[in-house]
């Protein structure tokens, strides 16, 4: 019997992982909440477990996830990105059942999922790291050592929840008077976020470009690196858009980093894809922020200039196999982007669009270009879970053939139903600061004129929209 | 002798037509359009014939002015000066003319003199030869689009309007073309416009003769109609007597009141010696090859009732006014009195009202008087606001003689010598701010206007911005054949729609089912360009709703007004809301005006009280009994 290999996650990156399942020549299994019945993953998959009504509680309930693996004899678990991809209990329960967690191992999870204990490691292994404190005392002691803090280092100062992570459980604090009042409510937030209250600071790099290293580990401790990322332009700390490699020209100093990312993970003890992510300020001097324990949604862009598949990297290395490359065998060819495609209305403050019907959808192809989606026409957004559609990867020899190739796609995309960051994004490619490479996380904020678009349909929608009326009218109410 | 070529100077143009060996022809398709087909041939058709138009050598083709504008956006959905750009592209020689309405114009009312002189200035841009009347003949209603003509660079072709009766003599009709030539100079072409296709030919022949007789060198332009079926006939006896150039159209698409075939005209006067100049007769009978085909789209819009009109000598309504006319009486459900209206009440109000110009806006103003004069029973009784403009002499000065007082007493009320001595003769027009205008349109479309689009903004507020935003809303659909743009009834799915669009790229569109859901929305569905496409509308409130309101009757509407409960005494539309919600008013002021057949008449509040509710809104289409405002008596 084939081996079976189940993937706890839904939407693209389901679809993604059991691609790779099936080159490797395994069967996929989904699972799914009810509100994902008519998601593509579950047609894509060999077998498809229902898990419950959800919505979300399901795809994070580690119990159903064991269990469905049990009854589908799954001998290993993929988590994707989001859910439980981080989350060190599930990899322990999978490991206590005899599942292979493809991931690290739980005890790197929680030491690296830990924001305290992860700056310990690096402080040890000597990484540069942001200024920050470990765990604030609790009460007004903790007050008393955040404002010390502040005092020595000066604010902005970000307040940031331990057991945080991709954006949530942050604030930015700029005056003592705020630093007092946001620290009980930070707590209180954090309690009810992650059950654990603890939080601590760390001094603001003031708009950094965010680059991150691809590292890829196997269980006898070889480690080695995939290049860069940036991912620096965001709205409200999300990511939107992706670019491999980095666009900062010294090279040595991107060789620096990408040395620190691979002694970073090695000082962890890290086994399998992870992503170590730094600052780096306006002077071009970097900084640690934190180790992602999975695999990114930006993961594409990395692929498309290394050649190496990242996912069935992570399945092979899961089941025990050595790395089959060295670090000598990977050279980052041309450039790549990804571009989130989200179902949001970017001019209403990227509001979800959940709940529409894609009543057409057309997708760009050609050569550089690589999709990863899971919607179709006649597809309806469930409300209760993220609003990605699709990512739009490029990859071309020049940054300026890989831009006008992504504009180009971005143009031969045809989606009707909801709203979508496409028409954003059209504008991005023509922004000149975009088309030199030059942005850092403050380029949303910095460049509103992006968000000035008008929805525009082309002249065949336009007239089919008259012919639909004449023929349910029956009669061309503009012209009698 | 060779064709006159766009672009050549107007003292050039009119040389050449002095020295012509011949007659010229003008293609009258924007006056056939009008006449025979309530001005809706569209730009496609025009677009179609465009290729063979250009080679048949004519002096022009009249493709633009007189109502065509306003119903180019308001139902064609066509930007006229598009229209004119496009078929530019594709008939770089030949002239276009336009037929203006002086100070009226391509509307009914006198515009500012700024607004005349921008709008004339931004269609001479497309438009070489400008043919501009008066329905009064006051010449100076047409000064300032003379000036502008000139100041452009284009030819003036002004207008004497014919009519016939005993004081429409030779000696009148030859003082009038001094006083134009006074305003002019000589090197213009002068129109006859015979727009009801008047007079025998006989008649037209002396007319021509008359003139050249006083002005020997003056190119003589004989518009007529065919609206008896010999207009051949008259046009031919103005080319024996020395007209240069005549009217008509492509014989396909040629009906009853508009122009009459060209290759007639051209047989016919070819026997009799004369040449037509330019003329291409196989590019001729080409177009009317070429738009054979969509004539049966435009069936819709054809007269209601079939054949020539001979009577038209008695009622004399302009071949332009045929059409809606008719409509007008189908749809008003009078069409059986329409030989009481046209053959005893026309011609006594004619009478009754100066014997003028029957031509727009007279002939609206002498066809609503008579319509109302035998449907409401008592005759002036139900005056519209244009008549009693025209009685006030806003539109000029009676040119033979004075109605009789009983019909000033009618229209005017009892003090009406004193109306008349306070509020008669022609208002000085104030110049309005177009800047102003311009960001009034600005806000209204949400980006900046082009000259073009406040062009037309002056011309119709509403109906511009209607059509701005049907055109962003659905693109340009001039490139829709009529076969698609008129159709009539559901496509039969599977049925291939196919076009090019505006920027040249080619789409096929098929036709899918239709379904209606659970809320009663319908769901239509369309492939295009291979792709499915879903269109969904809400539903219609129930066609039985409406049909069950029970119909109000002339008195019902009076009696519920002088309870407060204004209601719309005929079809038309709002076109002016004068009061406000909470408004005092007496007994008689006027709450809103209605224009039904481009012609307002005020709706007055038969009670004093205050204004409480208004249902209406500027533009809306009211029919008989529906509700406009509602006047409280204040107690």
């Amino acid at each position: 019997m084939k081996k079976k290999i189940l993937v706890a996650n839904r939407g693209e990156i389901a679809i993604r992982i059991m691609r790779a399942i099936q080159e490797l020549d395994y069967d996929a299994v989904a699972v799914y909440e009810t509100p994902d019945k008519d998601s593509r993953h579950i047609r894509l998959a060999s077998e498809a477990v229902l898990l419950g009504d959800g919505p979300r509680c399901d795809y994070l309930n580690i119990e159903k996830i064991i269990k469905a693996a049990k009854r589908t004899g799954a001998c290993a678990i993929h988590p994707g990105y989001g859910f439980l991809a981080e989350n060190p209990d599930f990899a322990k329960a999978c490991e206590e059942a005899g599942i292979i967690f493809i991931g690290p191992t739980s005890e790197v999870i929680s030491n690296l999922g830990n924001k305290v204990i992860a700056r310990r490691i690096m402080a040890e292994a000597g990484i540069p790291m942001v200024p920050g404190t470990s765990n604030l005392s609790a009460g007004e002691d903790g007050v008393q050592e955040a404002l010390s803090f502040a005092a020595q280092y000066g604010y902005p100062i970000m307040l940031k929840a331990t057991c945080g992570g991709g954006g949530r459980g942050i604030r930015l604090i700029e005056s003592n008077e705020q630093m007092r009042k946001e620290i009980p409510v930070a707590r209180s937030e954090a309690k009810a976020a992650f059950n654990d209250d603890s939080v601590y600071l760390e001094k603001v790099v003031v708009n950094p470009k965010h680059v991150e290293v691809q590292i890829i580990a196997d269980k006898a401790g070889t480690t080695i690196h995939l290049g860069t990322r940036d991912c620096s332009i965001q709205r409200r700390n999300q990511k939107l858009i992706e670019i491999a490699p980095s666009m900062i020209g010294n090279k040595e100093l991107l060789e620096e980093i990408c040395q620190t990312a691979v002694k970073a993970a090695k000082a962890s003890n890290y086994t399998n894809a992870g992503t170590v992510e730094f600052l780096i300020d306006k002077d071009y001097k970097f900084y640690f922020m934190e180790i992602n324990t999975r695999v990114q949604v930006e993961h594409t862009v990395t692929e498309m200039i290394t050649g190496i598949d990242i996912v069935r990297t992570q399945i092979k290395l899961a089941l025990g196999k050595p790395l089959s490359f060295t670090q000598n065998d990977i050279q980052l060819r041309g450039h790549a982007i990804e571009m989130r495609i989200n179902a949001e209305d970017p001019q209403a403050d990227f509001m979800p669009e959940g709940g529409k019907t894609v009543s057409v959808y057309r997708s760009p192809g050609g050569y550089g270009v690589r999709l990863d989606g899971f919607v179709y026409q006649g597809y309806t957004i469930p409300q209760v879970y993220d609003s990605l559609l699709v990512k739009l990867t490029v990859h071309g020899f020049s940054w300026n053939e890989t831009v006008s190739r992504l504009r180009r796609c971005l143009k031969n995309f045809d989606i009707s139903g909801p709203k979508t960051t496409i028409p954003f994004y059209l504008n991005i490619v023509d922004d000149p600061d975009f088309i030199k490479g030059d942005f850092n996380t403050s380029f949303l904020d910095t460049h509103p004129q992006l968000f000035e678009y008008k929805e525009t349909a082309n002249e065949a929608e336009k007239l089919s929209k008259l012919i639909a009326e004449i023929h349910h009218r029956g009669t061309n109410p503009y012209a009698f | 002798m060779e064709r006159i070529i766009q672009g050549t100077a107007p003292s050039e143009v009119v040389a050449q037509l002095r020295k012509a060996d011949g007659y010229y022809i003008t293609n009258t398709a924007r006056d056939l359009s009008q006449s025979d087909f309530k001005n809706r041939i569209l730009l496609h058709t025009d677009m179609l014939a465009a290729p063979s138009r250009e080679r048949a050598g004519y002096f022009s083709l009249e493709i633009t002015g007189g109502a065509s504008v306003h119903v180019d956006i308001l139902r064609k959905q066509v930007d006229p000066f598009l229209k004119l750009e496009l078929l530019r592209e594709k008939m770089p020689n030949t002239m276009f003319q336009t037929l203006c309405r002086g100070v009226n114009l391509f509307g009914y009312r006198p515009y500012p003199q700024n607004v005349i002189r921008f709008t004339v200035r931004e269609f001479a841009k497309y438009v070489d030869v400008w043919r501009t009347f008066d329905f009064m003949n006051h010449i100076p209603n047409m000064q300032a689009v003379f000036e502008e003509v000139g100041k452009a660079g284009k030819i003036n072709e002004p207008c004497i309007c014919f009519s016939t009766g005993p004081e429409h003599t030779d000696d009148f009709y030859v003082k009038k073309v001094q006083a134009i030539l006074d305003v002019t100079g000589t090197d213009i072409i002068l129109c006859i416009k015979n727009h009801g296709g008047l007079g025998s030919p006989q008649r037209i022949g002396q007319l021509v003769n008359a003139i050249k007789q006083s002005y020997p060198d003056l190119p003589i332009h004989y518009h007529g109609h065919n609206t008896d079926g010999n207009d051949i006939g008259r046009i031919a006896a103005a080319v024996i007597n020395g007209a240069k150039i005549i009217d008509a159209g492509d014989s396909s698409m040629t009906g009853y009141y508009g122009p009459p075939p060209s290759l007639t005209v051209i047989q016919t006067l070819k026997e009799l010696g004369y040449t037509a100049v330019g003329i291409d007769e196989d590019a001729v009978i080409e177009t009317s090859e070429v738009i054979r085909d969509q004539r049966q789209y435009y069936a819709a819009f054809e007269s209601q009732i079939k054949g020539f009109q001979p009577t038209v000598q008695i009622h004399k309504l302009p071949g332009g006014a045929m059409g809606s006319s008719l409509e007008q009486a189908a749809k008003g459900g009078f069409l059986d009195k329409m030989p009481d209206i046209l053959h005893k009440e026309l011609p006594r109000v004619q009478k009754e009202l100066g014997n003028y110009w029957s031509v727009t806006p007279g002939s609206q103003i002498l066809w609503t008087t008579a319509v109302a004069n035998v449907l409401g029973g008592e005759r002036y009784g139900n005056p519209s606001g244009d008549l009693r403009n025209l009685l006030l002499g806003k539109y000029g000065p009676f040119p033979f003689y004075q109605p009789e007082e009983w019909i000033y007493e009618k229209v005017l009320g009892a003090d009406w010598q004193k109306v008349l001595k306070e509020e008669g003769g022609m208002d000085e027009i104030e110049d309005i701010d177009l800047d102003r205008e311009r960001s009034n349109l600005n806000a209204k479309i949400g980006h900046e206007a082009t000259d073009q689009q406040l062009v037309l903004y002056l011309q119709h507020p509403n109906d511009a911005v209607n059509f701005f935003q049907f055109e962003e809303k659905f693109g340009q659909v001039y490139v829709l054949p009529p076969s698609i743009f008129l159709h009539q009834g559901k496509f039969n799915v599977g049925t291939n729609l196919s076009f090019t669009d505006h920027y040249g790229k080619e789409h096929v569109i098929e036709v899918g089912p239709s379904l209606v859901n659970g809320d009663g929305e319908s769901n239509v569905y369309l492939n295009v360009d291979h792709h499915q496409r879903i269109f969904s509308f809400a539903p219609e409130a129930k066609a039985g709703a409406a049909a069950a309101a029970t119909v109000l009757t002339k008195e019902e509407i009076q009696a519920l007004n002088k309870s407060g409960d204004i209601r719309a005494p005929f079809a038309g539309n709002i076109c002016e809301i004068s009061v406000k919600e909470g408004q005092e008013v007496a007994a008689g002021d006027q709450v809103a005006m209605m224009e039904a057949m481009k012609m307002q008449t005020p709706v007055v509040s038969a009670i004093a009280g205050i204004v409480t509710t208004i249902s209406v809104k500027v533009g809306d289409a009211l029919k008989p009994g529906a509700k406009i405002a509602k006047v409280d008596i204040d107690e």
